[in-house]
């Protein structure tokens, strides 16, 4: 874009100092193309762009310390982003910042998307003794989300493969279980931004492996921009198309196949589901 | 002895009672705020003193002060986001700072002490229409809301994230809570209310099932303790605020019990 400005400024001096009337209309031509490409850029920027964040600072208290600082960011539509960074780096309040249920102490962060699913990190998430059954958790949701056809229930249990447990209490369900439940919930109402903090932390290896080749799918297939924290890096490597790594309050994007090469010493990761863990 | 009058209006006042207590109290009970209903109730009291001070109807003077105690609360909680029992320690003292020095002030023409442990006979035609002003309203409003509120109470980021307006779901249900509380308390008493809004959700609670469920046993339990409470306080001439909470201590420890019993039969047939 920034080359395209260039040219745009030599053709303006070059029409101006034309005579050859013939070849002005050229220039005038190949001028114009130079803008709508130069517009298109900014405009395409703006329209596939799901998640952008400027000078994003943040403390919970107002003050040092910060959690973080000055960050940029920028999420195009349908990337698969895994968050990574140690314990404590302020991946969870970067999500709650895109949630908007945290304020930037200064900064900013926008989201295009019209519709969020998300998944909250198990261990903030105690409320094991509500009386409340899987089909009463995800019919209340369909009802906030203004949704008229109850089928989307059964859709989005069979999703999960979670058809059996419609009438159990969600206090009852396994770790693996309640969190197929919460993704099923999270994609009710076709959300085009899914934000899931930790989704394989408790869960089996089997249920991980359906989980991650779950999400896998609805990003390829239907465009859906996931953003994910994870701890379990062969996964984010072979699952995601970006990893995102956090540190200091600031972080910076890379591909997987780099990532893995600089932190795994160069594992590729295809075993989809690993041990290497921050 | 229901051909009596005041018989009639406190037996129909009980069944607006039975629904509107626990159907407040599971929300609070679940979002571990039943201390708010003792809060509130108390707030109430100074209510009914303020209301009979300026010669209005105490059932409105309770809910009016009530309510803007409800607020308070909700305010306050922005400032002390950990220590919202502290919040409740302050609005108790401002409540029953009040109640306590209008009615040791001797100014008031009435007697608030049937407002403290509740009274069949005093129900007027005006607190009638108060009562059923209030329910009429606050049932409809927990039915428009029943969803939002649910999650707000089950997991609030998830309601955010679906678009629910926490905040201000939060205000309308501090007024309910009011609401609740005024129509109760001219038969219930200040000093049981907060019982009546625990104790039949706690024991429905017991019975493992899902919200629905649970919230229309509550209302069945609640049904059964006040009317119990409120026949029997009639033939033994007692008040019925206090025999009500007994009933309904009674009835937790008889479904305790059977929960025991039917635990201990379950695990011998099995072995
Ligand atoms: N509600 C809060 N109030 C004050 N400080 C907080 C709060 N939540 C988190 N913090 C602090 O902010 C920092 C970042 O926390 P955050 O939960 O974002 O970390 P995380 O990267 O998600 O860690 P983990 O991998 O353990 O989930 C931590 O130092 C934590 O102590
Ligand atoms: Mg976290």
């Amino acid at each position: 874009m920034n080359t395209s400005g260039f040219y745009l400024q030599i053709q303006l001096i070059c029409v101006y100092n034309m005579n050859d009337n013939r070849e002005k209309q050229i220039c005038q031509v190949r001028m114009s193309c130079i803008c709508i490409y130069f517009f298109s850029g900014q405009w395409a920027e703006r329209v596939y762009t799901m998640i952008t964040a400027k000078d994003l600072s943040f403390s919970y208290t107002g003050s040092p310390p910060y959690v973080l600082r000055g960050l940029n960011l920028m999420i195009k539509e349908g990337e698969y982003v895994s968050v990574v960074g140690e314990n404590g780096c302020g991946k969870s309040t970067l999500m709650r910042l895109i949630l908007k249920f945290l304020k930037p102490t200064s900064g900013s962060i926008a989201t295009k998307a019209a519709r969020v699913g998300y998944v909250p990190q198990k261990s903030d998430y105690s409320n094991a003794g509500f009386p409340i059954t899987v089909y009463e958790a995800l019919d209340s949701y369909r009802r906030l989300l203004k949704i008229r056809d109850k089928s989307v229930i059964e859709a989005g249990l069979q999703q999960v493969g979670m058809q059996a447990f419609a009438g159990a209490l969600m206090g009852t369900l396994s770790g693996g279980q309640g969190q197929k439940i919460l993704i099923a919930r999270a994609l009710m109402g076709a959300p085009d931004l899914l934000i899931l903090d930790e989704p394989s932390t408790g869960v089996d290896i089997q249920s991980q492996q359906e989980i991650y080749g779950f999400l896998k799918g609805i990003n390829q297939n239907n465009g859906i921009t996931i953003v994910s924290v994870e701890h379990n890096l062969d996964a984010a490597v072979s699952n995601s198309t970006l990893i995102y790594h956090l540190t200091d309050g600031r972080g910076h994007l890379c591909s997987p196949k780099k990532y893995a090469q600089e932190f795994l010493g160069g594992k590729s990761g295809q075993g989809g589901v690993g041990n290497a863990a921050i | 002895m229901l051909q009596y009058s005041f018989m009639q209006n406190a037996v129909l006042v009980s069944v607006f009672i039975s629904i509107l207590c626990p159907s407040i109290g599971i929300f609070l009970v679940l979002r571990r705020y039943s201390m708010i209903g003792d809060t509130l109730s108390h707030a109430s009291l100074a209510g009914v003193t303020l209301g009979l001070l300026a010669g209005q109807n105490p059932i409105l003077g309770a809910f009016v002060f009530t309510s803007i105690c409800g607020a308070l609360i909700e305010f306050l909680r922005n400032y002390f986001k950990k220590y919202t029992d502290l919040i409740l320690t302050i609005v108790l003292s401002l409540s029953v700072g009040t109640a306590i020095t209008i009615i040791s002030s001797g100014k008031l023409k009435a007697n608030a002490d049937s407002f403290l442990f509740g009274s069949i006979l005093t129900v007027t035609q005006f607190d009638m229409i108060m009562v059923l002003v209030l329910s009429i309203i606050s049932v409809l409003t927990l039915i428009i809301l029943y969803h939002q509120m649910l999650y707000i109470a089950y997991d609030e980021e998830a309601a955010r994230v679906a678009g629910v307006r926490v905040k201000l779901i939060n205000y309308v249900f501090s007024i309910l809570v009011a609401s609740a509380i005024s129509v109760s308390i001219r038969i219930v008493g200040v000093l049981v209310l907060s019982s009546m809004i625990a104790l039949p959700v706690a024991t429905a609670l017991q019975l493992g099932k899902g919200f629905r469920v649970t919230l229309i046993f509550s209302i069945v339990f609640s049904m059964v303790d006040i009317m119990t409470g409120l026949f029997v306080s009639y033939y033994l001439n007692v008040a019925p605020g206090g025999f009500t909470a007994l009933v309904s201590v009674a009835v937790l420890v008889v479904v305790l019990v059977g929960k025991t019993v039917q635990a201990r039969l379950r695990a011998r047939r099995a072995a």
